[in-house]
């Protein structure tokens, strides 16, 4: 992988770190990071000798697929192996994971943003008849990498609006997962043909028997049809992209009708302006053009228009069934809307179908710890949303933390990612409060609101509440069978409803559940691990409100409601997290001057109470003689600590007792 | 941020190391400044007046590093001498480690050049340690004589030792006494035997009584009695009994101090604050408040957190601490404080014989002329001793010196505590302010300058909490 080398010195060479954060929205992968980083450092200097002549391929010798997989059944690792086998990045000894440069990838080692490269292969292995290779047809395929995490199905639902099929990767000692399960179906109801692959066969655990078995019980995926792989070893990569040009069908779009064209993914580069990944769908696109946006009716000239092979490579022009990148002079990706359709500026055409606007699941506020840091906060939220649309981001103010921000994400680790790399890259110290999900609550006078921030909910409204609705989810678990029982305690306590109960074979046991998102909000999948030793795998997908029985639960210092603390939570588990709630504070909160009460509560309706006695002592009676700098030193370290306060009231709260508040579930 | 602007409060000054001035009056010294200290921030926003230059010290402290061995709470800059050191005088006189030192440390008086050649005498020398007590009174004699020669010493001034039990006879303490020492500072700590084992004491409670009773024979008429509280296994009738013990041995003061866990000691390695064997929080401060009772009721005066004294025995050298006055310093680790500039010494010998080598080579003055004060800084040494001290900040002065604004950001974060009690405010005339009157002058400015004569912490609950109370106020000062 000498080209990633190269790509990953250059890259720290380049002072602008703000290139490689704004790659991505929230943690680029290996493969991810690889590519669009390409593209910013060799686009300029990409002036090939033949510039590649797109005419020659129309639909017929296009091929548009995805990887999909459970997160690490070797997604990328595959995608290098086609990428090298194609000439299009060179083979070379790079270390796997080489570029996860940020500190949240090496962590996490996940993938979370969908990417896409062109190849081009000439398929010689497969057609033995053709005696003169020189004559076999050169295919242009695409190849998009998808993120492997459930908060992303939104970003994989995006690729396969691209493809016509998909390979389906699976770990051979791992089998299927919960993610396996829904990228299937995914791509099952995109229509996608879908290549089975079983992936790691060098392991020495593998058993690509036993997968092709859950493949075939679980998906009805013919075992004949499944290739063997080692993305390690090499071993059956000659097989895959064969398979690739004689299974999955040509993009179906028309050739001579007018330009339609997908947009999949846009991102911003500090050179180029927005850069948008499209797919044509019908007609063709030229550098020149005036393209128009169904969405916002804006128009924009092509100003540069080419193919990710893996750099941005300018091709001028970008025909039926092709992926590839425009550059348009739209100012902010939040010009590009994703799912959006472009076409030529007054022609007139049906919009394709777009994808669903990425919704987002859970709300939190984002304060800075010290309010004086308002504006450096503001500054690298701006920065880090500036190529993430998916982060929705409103200003609100708090009596208890001043001013901040309400954001809310696809899911719990987007959520994560999304503090982690603010604090990391961007050094802003943030407090957030717990996270919530949108509920909505219907008045007695027929009036009906969505709440995203419990501070919002009158805590003693004066017209009742007549009904309120929570969002749920449909979760898959696959665990191994030994874990059944306790995994059922942990849904039923979670408040889920069992839909499905089946066995993939003898060891491995499938769920499906229904759960209000709020209850696996906080910690079901880490709890949800530990049950089984790591061995649970997870994924769901949002379903509609389900009618609750839901307060709103606020937490009273000193008889003053903290708004920053309130949260709405069902009924039945009040009792339980008030008290989780009053506790976790009563631990973190260090006795101060005087005797602090902490209370949770419904209305005017107290369920937990708690004192911290007043400080006793804290003096400084030793013989220091002349050392005053020493004394000073220490009541200035004692400051300090103060200052890392949050001062609500009359009462410091340190900000480890606000992350500590994220943790309660009310469940333990 | 009101910075000290050299033209605009002519305060840094140095003397030209060879020169002397015949004269130096305050106008004088002002024409001869060292190139003043420009800081970046000169602009001053707030009326905040030139800060006073600083009057020369009159007062010393010399550190005399020896103890036979290290008491497991000390973090201090010591030299152990090991139980191979024979407490007999005779022998003393002999330990080359003790004279050597003694000659480096008046090298170093030498050295130092005088804040001002003209400047008042000495009022105050302490020697601290350490255990000055170990070190042979014609050896003390030689320090003081050294000291008087440099700077000359006052007739009536406070010449202080620390003096531990055991280490001195009847016939020492008569000498030390004929050499000028007029106030000892005795290191009881506890009049429990496994009280003094546990610290790791070199004395036991025999030695404690005949040393008391050495101090009533010379007729010490100034003496102190050092006791420690919160010692691990201290049960309150121990601390009562030390109490009663330290009340009958009748000394003139009392310094009360209460235990730091520091890093790096023994009882640091042994022992968590607030937990066993040390006693809890809560009977750490009803130690606290027993020896303020008691010695209250026997007629000492609280003046400061941890010192007690009969009426006019205040201890005028760490008075001058706690006035934010200027001080020398002589010997290993020791700080001192001038021109408004602390500096400490290397606390490990080798390290301070250099630092005294350099010092005559010109090389280094331990005054760091270059570092420029902050006016604010000085405050908050100003804010943090005072409040020390049962006088408590003046408040007339303090805003004299620094200005309406940030004393009255002291107001403003003091009125809770005004109105629990922990901080007191008192007009001219020494009456209480209530904590109304205190609200409605702290927020109405203008009248509180005129109103507040002192603010200072309540004795005993405002003194517990003093770290607190004063890091509350230098989160305002220096936010
Ligand atoms: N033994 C073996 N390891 C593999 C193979 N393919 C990928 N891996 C390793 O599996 C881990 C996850 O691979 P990665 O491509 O990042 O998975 P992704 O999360 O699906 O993108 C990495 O450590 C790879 O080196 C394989 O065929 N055999
Ligand atoms: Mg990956």
């Amino acid at each position: 992988m000498g080209y990633l080398r190269r790509a990953s010195k250059s890259f720290i060479k380049s002072r602008n770190l703000s290139i490689l954060s704004a790659f991505s929205a929230y943690g680029p992968s290996t493969f991810d990071i690889r590519s669009r980083f390409a593209y910013c450092t060799h686009s300029r200097q990409n002036n090939r000798e033949s510039p590649i002549d797109l005419s020659q391929y129309p639909p017929e010798r296009i091929r548009n697929f995805s990887i999909i997989a459970h997160v690490d059944h070797g997604k990328s690792t595959l995608a290098d192996r086609l990428l090298e086998l194609t000439g299009t990045i060179k083979r070379g000894h790079g270390q796997p994971q080489y570029l996860d440069k940020l500190q949240v990838e090496r962590e996490r080692g996940i993938t979370v943003k969908a990417q896409t490269a062109t190849m081009f292969y000439r398929n010689t292995f497969s057609s033995p008849n053709v005696k003169d290779t020189e004559e076999s047809p050169t295919f242009l395929l695409n190849l998009i990498d998808t993120p492997g995490h459930v908060d992303f199905s939104y970003e994989v639902s995006r690729s396969l609006a691209a493809c016509q099929g998909a390979l389906l990767v699976v770990d051979a000692a791992q089998g299927v997962q919960a993610q396996t399960v829904a990228n299937f179906y995914l791509a099952f109801e995109s229509n996608l043909t879908i290549i089975p692959i079983i992936n790691k066969i060098d392991q020495p655990t593998a058993d690509p028997d036993r997968v092709k078995a859950q493949l075939k019980s679980m998906f009805d995926l013919d075992p004949n049809d499944t290739l063997l792989t080692s993305a390690k070893t090499g071993q059956g990569l000659e097989y895959v992209l064969p398979a690739v040009i004689e299974r999955i069908p040509s993009p179906p779009g028309k050739f001579d009708s007018s330009l339609r064209m997908l947009l999949l993914d846009s991102y911003y580069d500090e050179y180029k302006g927005v850069i948008c990944h499209v797919a044509v769908v019908d007609g063709a696109l030229r550098k020149g053009d005036k393209i128009a946006s169904a969405a916002t009716n804006q128009v924009y000239d092509v100003l540069d228009v080419g193919i990710m092979h893996p750099e941005l490579t300018p091709t001028g022009v970008l025909f039926t069934g092709q992926v590839g990148y425009v550059v348009s002079g739209m100012r902010s990706t939040k010009e590009a809307r994703v799912g959006d359709t472009l076409y030529h500026a007054k022609s007139v055409v049906e919009p394709l179908l777009g994808f669903k606007p990425a919704k987002h699941m859970v709300f939190s506020g984002l304060y800075p710890a010290d309010g004086s840091d308002f504006d450096a906060l503001n500054h690298a939220i701006e920065r880090l949303t500036c190529n993430d649309a998916s982060v929705s981001v409103t200003k609100e103010s708090s009596t208890a933390l001043g001013l901040g921000f309400r954001c809310g994400f696809l899911g719990l680790l987007h959520m994560d990612v999304f503090h982690q790399r603010l604090e990391q890259e961007y050094g802003a110290c943030v407090i957030s409060t717990i996270p919530t999900v949108p509920y909505i609550f219907e008045y007695s006078d027929g009036s009906k609101v969505k709440v995203q921030n419990p501070a919002a909910l009158a805590s003693n409204p004066g017209k009742s509440v007549t009904k309120c609705w929570e969002p749920s989810v449909i979760a898959t678990i696959i665990i191994p069978s030994e874990y059944v029982g306790p995994i059922i305690t942990l849904c039923s306590e979670r408040r889920g409803e069992q839909l499905e109960y089946s066995f993939i074979d003898s060891q491995r046991a499938f769920m499906k559940y229904r759960l209000p998102l709020r209850e696996i909000v906080v910690d079901f999948y880490n709890e949800l691990k530990s049950i089984t030793s790591g061995y649970a795998s997870f994924d769901y997908e949002d379903a509609e409100y389900q009618i609750s029985d839901l307060v709103k639960l606020d937490i009273l210092l000193n008889g003053q409601p903290v708004d920053a603390m309130a949260t709405i939570v069902h009924k039945l588990k009040a009792q339980r997290i008030g008290r989780e709630l009053v506790d976790k504070l009563k631990k973190f909160i260090d006795r101060q001057m005087f005797e602090i009460t902490i209370q949770a509560a419904i209305g005017s309706k107290v369920i937990a109470r708690e004192t911290i006695s007043a400080m006793r002592k804290n003096v400084l009676a030793k013989c220091y003689g002349g050392d005053v700098s020493r004394k000073r030193k220490l009541l200035e370290k004692q400051k300090e600590g103060k200052k890392r306060m949050k001062r609500v009231g009359s009462v410091d709260i340190p900000q480890e007792a606000f992350h500590e508040l994220l943790k309660v579930s009310g469940n333990k | 941020m009101a910075m000290l602007k050299g033209n605009l409060s002519p305060f840094l000054f140095a003397i030209p190391t060879k020169s002397r001035i015949p004269t130096a009056s305050l106008t004088t010294s002002t024409a001869l400044l060292h190139q003043p200290t420009v800081c970046e921030n000169a602009s001053m926003t707030t009326t905040v007046p030139p800060l006073p230059i600083p009057s020369p010290p009159t007062s010393v402290y010399v550190h005399l590093p020896f103890c036979r061995k290290r008491c497991h709470y000390c973090d201090f800059p010591i030299i152990a001498l090991g139980s191979s050191h024979n407490q007999l005088p005779e022998h003393d006189n002999n330990d080359p480690r003790i004279s050597n030192y003694i000659h480096v440390i008046r090298r170093e008086i030498e050295a130092t050049k005088p804040r001002s050649p003209t400047g008042p005498p000495l009022k105050t020398v302490f020697f601290g340690g350490g255990t000055p007590s170990l070190v042979p009174p014609p050896m003390v004699w030689s320090v003081l004589e050294t000291l008087r020669s440099k700077f000359g010493l006052c007739p009536d001034a406070e010449i202080s030792i620390e003096m531990d039990p055991g280490t001195f006879d009847e016939r020492k303490l008569r000498e030390l006494k004929e050499l000028g020492v007029n106030r000892v500072s005795l290191g009881v700590q506890a009049f429990q035997e496994e009280l003094l084992r546990a610290c790791g004491r070199a004395h036991g409670v025999n030695e404690v009584l005949e040393a008391i009773d050495i101090v009533g024979r010379c007729e010490i008429g100034n003496w102190s009695m050092d006791l420690i509280s919160s010692l691990p296994h201290q049960t309150p009738e121990m601390w009562e009994e030390s109490l009663r013990l330290a009340v009958g041995a009748q000394p003139t003061h009392v310094s009360v101090y209460d235990l730091q866990v520091e890093q790096g000691t023994k009882f640091g390695q042994w022992y968590k604050p607030g937990e066993f064997p040390l006693p809890s929080e809560t009977q750490s401060a009803k130690f606290y408040k027993m020896a303020s009772e008691m010695l209250s009721k026997a007629g000492f005066n609280h003046y400061e957190i941890s010192s007690y004294c009969k009426n006019g025995y205040e201890c005028k050298h760490n008075l001058s601490y706690w006035l934010n006055k200027s001080f020398y310093g002589f010997g290993l680790g020791s700080a001192s404080y001038m021109s408004g500039v602390r500096f400490s010494r290397p606390k490990k010998l080798k390290e301070y014989m250099g630092y005294v080598q350099s010092l005559e080579d010109g090389l280094a003055d331990g005054q760091h002329h270059d570092k420029h004060v902050d006016a604010k800084d000085m405050a908050m040494d100003v804010v943090m001793l005072s409040l020390r001290m049962a006088r408590g900040l003046d408040v007339k002065e303090f805003t004299r010196t620094f200005g309406k604004s940030l004393a009255f950001s002291l107001y403003g974060v003091f009125k809770p505590y005004v109105e629990s009690g922990h901080v007191i405010a008192l007009d001219e005339k020494g009456r209480l302010l209530t904590a109304n009157e205190f609200n409605s002058l702290a927020s109405n400015g203008c009248e509180v300058d005129d109103m507040v004569a002192f603010i200072r912490l309540s004795d005993p609950d405002g003194f517990l909490l003093s770290n607190e109370l004063i890091a509350t106020a230098f989160s305002v000062m220096s936010p």
